[in-house]
């Protein structure tokens, strides 16, 4: 069975919420209220009593709107940095008395639609590093680099200040570095990797369960009880595109058809191409980011060589491993890995056996 | 953008009414010329010249606050815009021989203009020159308008390293470059609020400029971090400096809204340039940044 899963439509986020945050942000900033919310169909005074509900695209568009009248490239960070614990109701609540790391990525990971609407996490614990992965929830477009900045600054700001220490994130990005890094220097941290095909924070898996100052286990048991009630009248944990993924990515040594993951869905394959299209993406782009990011995990955190991964994944021959491969990321799987080591300072392992071999 | 035009409403309005004056006093004394009559040549250059002395006085009143140097430049332009307005007026209506006044209007408000123009422009380079003897040690060598940053009104990152290619480019000449951001910032915007966080950064980017010499610039590196290029100073000069501005912000008593006394400490990290590009110069001062953050402070 695929999970239900909200759309770019849907209106469930609460706009006092998370757009609040970036609206007040601005608006210090000499910002008309009127013109941040152009084109959102949102209106101030709904928002101000509490009462609008804002869709994913709303809540994209007021994003455009606050980048064209403060483009300035710090703002997702300032942005991220205010969002959390925040102040949502019982999914701060239970960010806020965390007792240690695992269980506030937790918090990301099963209450996503509650506290990260336009970006989703998984968090993958191999070896002896922790990931959290950040995807596109949606369809976010143009705004997507804007939330992973904001996301990852959001995340790193509120563990820090959580856990009382700076924890030692690696940062890793699948895009280029931008023209402005000193913000991603400053605002996350000195160990930057782009190019690297993943958007992702790594970290040594002991932090994961090193006990947390502020925990209240009281309140934080009532948290998750009316959290649990938020996420069941909504009727979905995440979207329905992360849905999907999940699902392939579950099944990612038995290639699934379109057909079959229309029947789990219940739905006609006429349907679910017309869902997905409505999101800017298609079936095989989604089939095609869950298998990469399954064979980047293997490679990078366990360790796999090249033929293990394409077995894993089901394929007759390495040449057409690596043919795919390189579809996906532009390099051959062994390019990808020595770049991949890098990123955690480890000795690339082919390297290794080439000494071996002298 | 309209910013400070509201400032010179009075003004705006004599210019309007002496332009509205000549038209009437030529449609008073003259008659209306016939299509076939009018050249149009010279309709599009002198009414291009007067509609450009117009945008020119719109430019300059709304970047300028009231003052003497305005009153001149306004003065000048505004002569200047007559004159070609005149002139276009002189295509259109046809003034009888007897009136000679329009002579005066054409031939004299134009020199009269250049002169009160010159004489603005003069005293602006006065203004200007003390403008930049106050912008010191936020500016160096080079001005580009839009590198200033909207918080702290200091430079930012790209001007920095171009700043930093410049100097380095002068060879055989030390140069150190200092960066400093607060201590657990991330904490103490949490505590205080973004406002007062913000207007602590404000209050530090000029108590910092307090503290510089006069050849030292200061820059918004991003977020809470600053950096400082200190010219013709190597590295025991530059960790004097150091700790003089660790001093200074160690007995800063920032007030919050409420009126509570907030202490911060300083992080610094100094690189000196051995030959290296911009970017890596940048990147040295921030590890030594990072790395003595770490230890512990002494006791």
């Amino acid at each position: 069975m695929i999970e239900a899963g909200y759309e770019l439509d849907d209106k469930f986020i609460g706009a006092h919420h998370q757009p609040v945050t970036l609206m007040d942000l601005v608006c210090d900033q000499g910002a008309e209220v009127d013109r941040l919310l152009r084109h959102t169909g949102l209106f101030y005074h709904e928002v101000a009593a509490g009462r609008a509900l804002a869709s994913p695209r709303q809540y994209l568009q007021l994003i455009h709107n606050a980048r064209r009248l403060y483009p300035e490239p710090e703002l997702s960070f300032l942005h991220g940095q205010r969002l959390f614990p925040g102040h949502y109701g019982a999914v701060s609540a239970l960010l806020g008395n965390a007792p240690d790391l695992g269980l506030a990525l937790a918090v990301f990971e099963s209450a996503q639609s509650l506290i990260s609407p336009l970006l989703t996490t998984r968090v993958a614990r191999a070896g002896d590093y922790c990931c959290v992965q950040w995807l596109d929830a949606c369809g976010a477009g143009d705004e997507y680099r804007f939330l992973v900045e904001t996301m990852m600054a959001g995340l790193a700001s509120v563990t820090r200040w959580l856990s009382g220490e700076r924890l030692p994130w690696i940062f890793q990005f699948s895009y280029p570095r931008p023209a402005y890094p000193e913000q991603y220097r400053v605002h996350l941290g000195s160990d930057l990797h782009f190019d690297a095909h993943m958007d992702a924070m790594l970290l040594p898996a002991g932090y994961l369960d090193r006990p947390w100052p502020r925990a209240s286990a009281t309140a934080r048991a009532l948290a998750l009880r009316d959290c649990e009630n938020d996420l069941a009248r909504l009727g979905f944990r995440t979207s329905f595109i992360q849905a999907l993924y999940d699902y392939l990515r579950q099944r990612v040594r038995e290639p699934v058809s379109l057909e079959q993951a229309a029947s789990a869905l219940g739905a006609s394959p006429a349907t679910l191409k017309r869902r997905l299209r409505r999101q800017g993406t298609h079936f095989q782009q989604l089939l095609d980011r869950a298998r990469k990011h399954e064979a980047l995990h293997l490679l990078q955190l366990h360790g796999y060589s090249n033929d293990q991964v394409a077995r894993h994944l089901s394929f007759n021959d390495p040449t057409n491993f690596r043919r795919s491969f390189k579809r996906w990321t532009g390099l051959t799987p062994s390019a990808c890995r020595r770049l991949l080591a890098r990123t955690l300072d480890r000795p690339d392992p082919s390297a290794r056996s080439d000494e071996g071999a002298c | 953008m309209i910013r400070m035009l509201h400032l010179h409403r009075w003004k705006i309005l004599a210019v309007a009414t002496l332009a509205n004056l000549v038209l009437l006093a030529n449609l008073a004394a003259g008659d209306p010329k016939g299509l076939e009559e009018i050249a149009w040549l010279d309709i599009a250059g002198e009414g291009g010249a007067a509609l450009l002395a117009f945008l020119w006085l719109g430019l300059i009143l709304n970047s300028r606050p009231s003052g003497r140097v305005t009153n001149y430049l306004v003065a000048g332009l505004t002569g200047i815009f007559i004159a070609y307005w005149q002139d276009v007026l002189d295509e259109v209506i046809r003034l009888p021989e007897a009136v000679v006044w329009d002579h005066w209007v054409e031939s004299g408000a134009m020199p009269l203009g250049m002169v009160l123009l010159t004489l603005g422009i003069y005293h602006w380079q006065r203004e200007q020159l003390a403008i930049n003897e106050q912008l010191r040690r936020r500016e160096r060598i080079f001005r580009e308008h839009r590198s200033f940053d909207r918080l702290t009104n200091l430079t930012s990152a790209p001007y920095l390293r171009r700043q930093l290619a410049m100097e380095l480019g002068e060879a055989g000449r030390a140069v150190t470059l200092m960066m400093l951001d607060v201590n657990r910032f991330d904490h103490v915007r949490r505590q205080l609020g973004s406002r007062d966080a913000d207007r602590l950064l404000q209050e530090l980017a000029e108590l910092l400029l307090l503290n510089l010499r006069q050849d030292d610039l200061l820059c918004r590196y991003a977020g809470d971090r600053f950096a400082v290029v200190l010219p013709g100073t190597g590295e025991r000069e530059a960790t004097l400096l150091a700790g003089e501005l660790i001093a200074a912000v160690d007995h800063f008593a920032f007030k919050t809204r409420q009126g509570e006394t907030r202490l911060q400490r300083l992080d610094v990290g100094l690189a000196t340039a051995r030959g290296d590009e911009p970017d890596a110069l940048i990147e040295r001062a921030n590890q030594d940044l990072e790395a003595r953050r770490e230890q512990p402070a002494p006791a």
